[in-house]
């Protein structure tokens, strides 16, 4: 059931009480924070239940079971047969928001117990029912069934039409269809990538119910933003949600303009902006935020001396004084942050970094608090996957979590801090990794691997810094090599995870070009090359490009893995 | 000491062998009639939904939907009446096709267009093979609906018209001929006599030979079974001596097919009077219907039993000759068959046997049957139980002393006396009245007490009493003359162990075996 008819459903399950299952990742988040606002302004009880991965997710079902019948899950469950991994009773009901795509094509089309929450114009090229599912024909076995009972033979008898031709032709189309069945199966489920964003589908419900509120709105833009930063959205697809939220914000915060109070800390107001592509630099001085957003970096070439050449270069065609530039953002001469923006564009744009304005939104509220969509996803991706352990297991989600309100600005510098740590341990790694020549072709690929003992090794066992470590890396490779094949090999990426255990977490990305569709096949690669060498690998995230496996199983896996590919 | 066999007894358990065989035919024809009911329902159901299906066509074989365009009923009416040769044909194949496909056939619309008596003078069409094919067969799918559907095919003439195409020199038109006549003779009695007095028999019979090929030979074979098949009035003898003949030849056929069909005419016919089971008898074929019981297919071995049963409700000579071909020696692993259904019809079988002569009775014995007899009788489905109660109520009737000495050893009692608990009072009756005849031998041998001791300690004394509660007249009276003649004597002592008479009740007895 998609999203159109999914109204009522909602609206029903407004009356219960319910069990939130949300993934970590940022949309994710933000999608609940949407539906936590939902739920609080029409009373619904819930209870809240951060799921990592798919143990987590089933350990969560099996011991909320008996006292839930009502389950929403958020980025997590569309691309699986919840009703096959679960074996829920038949009165429970899954509401699914989830980006994951392709989306599992019985949950499509289990109209009973799953409502898949997705927007109607996201192009989702399911299958059509009767190329994948098809009801059991009793006819064959009702004709063999009469043959050796040693009942009394017929009165009268028909002669059907050629008869055995006709099974033969039967059991040949049969066989056909199974193959196409198959075929079909095989292109919707080969590649993975992500639909609208959860938090924006969210919003979106909200907007139906007309109860969507400017928190709300900011949510959906941090959560469409989380999608653009993590690299799961083309280019185009970005540009066509930004406009779509770009009208919900003119709605929303027009009035707010003229208003003297505007500037009090209740009072937010959303803008839409061209702002620079650079990563945290209001919170940051703009020389480290050059120096740690990748695509600056990975443009001047920032880890070899000529590219540092090149930064002073182009700092110096900018005009700016190094001592300005090295200062706090906050800090630095007004007179220089008037047309700072133009500047650098002018420059970078002689440079070769045409790109580097984009399309954001940022929120405003009291005087002096000035976000970027950007910085809030960095700032919660980080609280999310900190590895310094404050507490149980949710601590880090609970705190995430929290710092996407308002009224947790403590939280969010915290957060801002550790995303630095973050894009330094970054960038620092993908220098090492590009200088050592730690990137290697494997011939279908790309494969770099973290030795235990590297430097920061222990933040990138979290999947979503893995994940942007190895965009950047492969962005700053294609960068810097020379090998015009390899510019278009995409890269699998290892790091140790589990040093008692001995595990490695590993994990595939789409190459990186200019027209990336954003389609990753690692998933179904990574599973057939455990298949086939009976390697010991968890397939634990929902994210299905990423795996668990043990140290012992990696050259056999990779072995698999190139001879797949090749 | 023999007990004699009064000629009335004899009579009245083979009648009773035979009631049950009428009954069960009765309860054959019962289901033929549910399963023709059934199959009429589905035409109903299927015409429900024919709109359905005429949707689902074709993207079930694309590729032939192109080939072929259905033409309307209109257009084949139209083109049957016609003159032009060529869509004649094409009408014909059309009707053809629409009548075999697997659902839904439209046999009323199709007799309702009026073709039928067209279609008949396409089978007489000898220039034009294809068309006088495609006519047998739409004939044939028509005949092979309702009796009213056969019926519109033989009023509209074409019994001489298939009975002269069985000549044809074409062998798929004179096989398609061969079964749409089985069709016809399939419908009945009436029609079956209709055939053989139009002679279909010879030409049927020429079409059997050595090079015939096994799927026409089956089609032969089904339909000379239809021929020999249905009761009021069974066929004329002549016809069914014609066939004999030619069914002993494929007696022996290697085809399963064919040995099924043909097992199942023979037991039409020895599903009658003593003369005709003499008829089959007399061919000399019950040794290899004794060797096809045993075969492990059910698709053999059913209808093999079956004209077995058939032949021993007959005359004791009809019987012996049965059990000379080898019956008892198979019928052992018959009654420990895994199915019922043939557990059943084995007891059956056995019951008629027991019915006869003291000589085969020990014949009964010798052959080993007693052992599975009683492990039927005691955890053998309810049916079967029935007709293995039979058997034991006519062996007791005709059995020597020392035979029912012997059927007491074998362990008859204790299942016989739990089956009391049945509520079937013809069941309770009949052992009631074995319990008597064995209580008639023990008397002979003076070992009355034994027994009444023997019945006491399996519970059968107290299962007899409370028979005696029975709502049924006839079980209830059984059951107190039982309780008068051998238990009332010392009913004090039996019914009360208090009583101090303890010596008498001595499990020694038990251990003696009961040796009367």
């Amino acid at each position: 059931v998609l999203f159109g008819t999914c109204i009522n459903a909602i609206i029903l399950l407004l009356l219960q009480r319910v069990l939130l299952l949300v993934a970590s990742d940022v949309d994710a988040l933000c999608a609940c924070k949407i539906l936590q606002a939902l739920f609080q302004c029409d009373h619904v009880q819930y209870t809240l239940v951060p799921v990592a991965g798919w143990q987590e997710l089933e350990t969560a079902f099996l011991e909320h079971k008996d006292q839930f019948k009502y389950f929403v899950l958020i980025n997590c469950g569309a691309n699986v047969d919840l009703l096959e991994i679960l074996q829920p009773e038949e009165d429970t009901f899954f509401f699914v928001c989830d980006s994951h795509r392709p989306i599992n094509v019985v949950n499509v089309y289990n109209d009973t117990q799953i409502k898949l929450l997705v927007k109607q114009d996201d192009d989702l090229d399911v299958p059509a029912y009767d190329d994948i599912f098809r009801d059991e024909e009793e006819e064959e076995e009702e004709d063999s069934e009469n043959e050796s009972d040693g009942s009394e033979p017929l009165e009268k008898r028909r002669r059907f039409e050629e008869e055995v031709i006709e099974r033969t032709m039967k059991r040949r189309q049969r066989r056909e269809w199974e193959a196409r069945r198959r075929e079909i199966l095989f292109d919707y489920e080969q590649y993975e990538y992500h639909g609208t964003s959860s938090a924006m589908v969210m919003f979106d419900l909200a907007w139906i119910m007309s109860k969507d509120l400017n928190d709300m709105l900011w949510w959906a833009i941090v959560g469409l933003t989380d999608q653009w930063v993590q690299d799961k959205i083309t280019q185009m697809k970005y540009v066509t949600d930004i406009g779509i939220l770009q009208r919900h914000v003119s709605r929303h915060n027009h009035r707010n303009e003229d208003e003297e109070n505007s500037l009090s800390i209740d009072c937010m107001r959303i803008a839409f902006e061209y702002d620079l592509r650079l990563a945290l630099y209001q919170h940051w001085s703009l020389y480290e935020s050059l120096c740690n957003t990748c695509y600056t970096s990975a443009s001047l070439k920032l880890w070899s001396v000529q590219g540092q050449k090149r930064l002073q270069e182009f700092l110096a065609d900018m005009g700016l004084p190094l001592k300005q530039v090295k200062q706090k953002f906050n800090s630095m001469d007004m007179s220089l942050k008037e047309n700072l923006r133009e500047m650098i564009e002018e420059s970078a744009n002689k440079f070769g970094m045409k790109d580097l304005r984009v399309q954001t939104f940022s929120i405003h509220f009291g005087f002096k608090n000035k976000f970027s969509a950007s910085d809030i996803v960095y700032a919660t991706t980080s609280l999310m996957e900190n590895i310094e352990k404050e507490g149980p297991e949710t601590t880090n989600f609970i705190k995430a979590l929290d710092s996407l309100s308002r009224g947790n600005l403590d939280k969010l510098h915290q957060g801002l801090d550790l995303a630095k740590k973050q894009l330094r341990a970054i960038q620092q790694t993908v220098a090492s990794c590009i200088c050592t020549n730690l990137v290697i072709s494997q011939g279908p690929f790309l494969y770099c691997s973290l030795m235990e003992g590297t430097p920061d090794v222990k933040l990138f066992s979290k999947p979503v810094s893995l994940c942007l470590l190895s965009k950047y890396l492969l962005k700053s490779f294609v960068c810097s090599t020379k090998n015009k094949r390899c510019k278009l090999l995409p890269l699998v990426m290892a790091a140790p995870m589990d040093v008692e255990q001995g595990t490695v977490i590993m994990v595939g990305i789409p190459p990186e070009t200019e027209s990336s569709d954003k389609k990753n096949f690692f998933g179904r690669a990574f599973e057939k090359a455990a298949e086939s060498t009976s390697s010991r690998t968890l397939h634990n995230h929902f994210e299905m490009s990423i795996i668990e496996l043990k140290t012992e199983d990696r050259s056999k896996f990779l072995d698999a893995l190139i001879s797949l590919l090749s | 000491m023999p007990v004699r066999k009064h000629g009335q007894h004899m009579k009245l358990f083979k009648n009773k062998g035979k009631d049950e065989t009428t009954l069960r035919r009765q309860r054959v024809e019962v289901s033929v009639e549910l399963r023709k009911a059934k199959k009429d329902e589905q035409i109903l159901k299927r015409r429900n939904i024919s709109i359905h299906l005429k949707e689902e066509n074709p993207s079930l074989g694309q590729d032939r939907a192109a080939e072929i365009v259905q033409p309307s009923l209109e257009e084949i009416v139209e083109a049957v009446n016609g003159e032009d040769t060529q869509l004649q044909l094409l009408a014909t194949q059309a009707t053809r096709r629409l009548l075999s496909r697997h659902k839904d056939p439209p046999i009323n619309q199709i007799i309702e267009l009026g073709i039928i008596p067209r279609m008949v003078e396409f089978l007489g069409r000898a220039d034009n093979a294809t068309l006088q094919f495609e006519a047998a067969w739409a004939l044939t799918n028509i005949a092979s609906g309702t009796s009213e559907h056969t019926r519109a095919v033989v009023e509209g003439g074409a019994i001489p018209a298939f009975i002269s195409l069985l000549s044809s020199p074409h062998m798929h038109i004179s096989e398609q001929s061969v079964w749409a006549l089985g069709n016809i003779a399939g419908d009945g009695p009436i029609y079956r006599d209709v055939l053989i007095a139009r002679d279909v028999i010879p030409p049927l019979l020429a079409l059997v030979s050595p090079t015939t090929p096994v799927g026409f030979l089956r089609n032969i074979t089904w339909t000379l079974s239809n021929l020999c098949r249905n009761k009021n009035p069974c066929p004329p003898l002549d016809a069914v001596l014609k066939i004999l003949p030619v069914l002993v030849i494929l007696l022996q056929h290697e085809d399963k097919d064919v040995i099924s069909d043909s097992c199942w005419a023979v037991s039409y016919l020895t599903d009658g009077c003593n003369d005709r089971i003499q008829v089959v008898v007399e061919t000399g074929i019950l040794p290899r219907l004794v060797e096809l019981m045993d075969c492990p297919d059910l698709i053999v071995m059913t209808p093999a039993l079956r004209a077995i049963g058939n032949v021993v409700t007959g005359t004791d000579q009809q019987t012996q000759e049965a059990i000379s071909a080898g019956a008892l020696a198979v019928l052992p692993r018959l009654l420990r068959h895994s199915k019922s259904v043939i557990q059943k019809e084995a007891a059956w079988t056995l019951s008629n046997i027991a019915a006869g002569p003291s000589h085969q009775i020990q014949q009964i014995i010798t052959c080993g049957l007693l052992p599975p007899l009683v492990e039927l009788l005691d955890k053998g489905d309810f049916k079967a139980q029935k007709e293995a109660v039979w058997v034991v109520a006519n062996f007791t009737t005709g059995a020597t002393v020392d035979q029912v000495v012997e059927l007491v050893r074998s362990g008859v009692l204790k299942p016989l006396l739990n089956l009391l608990l049945v509520k079937d009072s013809k069941t309770i009756l009949l052992i009631l009245d074995t319990i008597s005849n064995l209580f008639l031998a023990a008397e002979k041998l003076g070992e009355t007490e034994k027994l009444c001791l023997l019945v006491e300690e399996l519970d059968g004394l107290e299962k007899i009493e409370d028979l005696q509660n029975h709502e049924n007249d006839l079980v209830y009276r059984a059951a107190l003359d039982i309780i008068e003649k051998y238990f009332s004597g010392e009913e004090n002592i039996n019914l009360e162990p208090q009583t101090g008479q303890d010596g008498l009740y001595d499990f020694s007895v038990e251990k003696q075996d009961f040796n009367f």
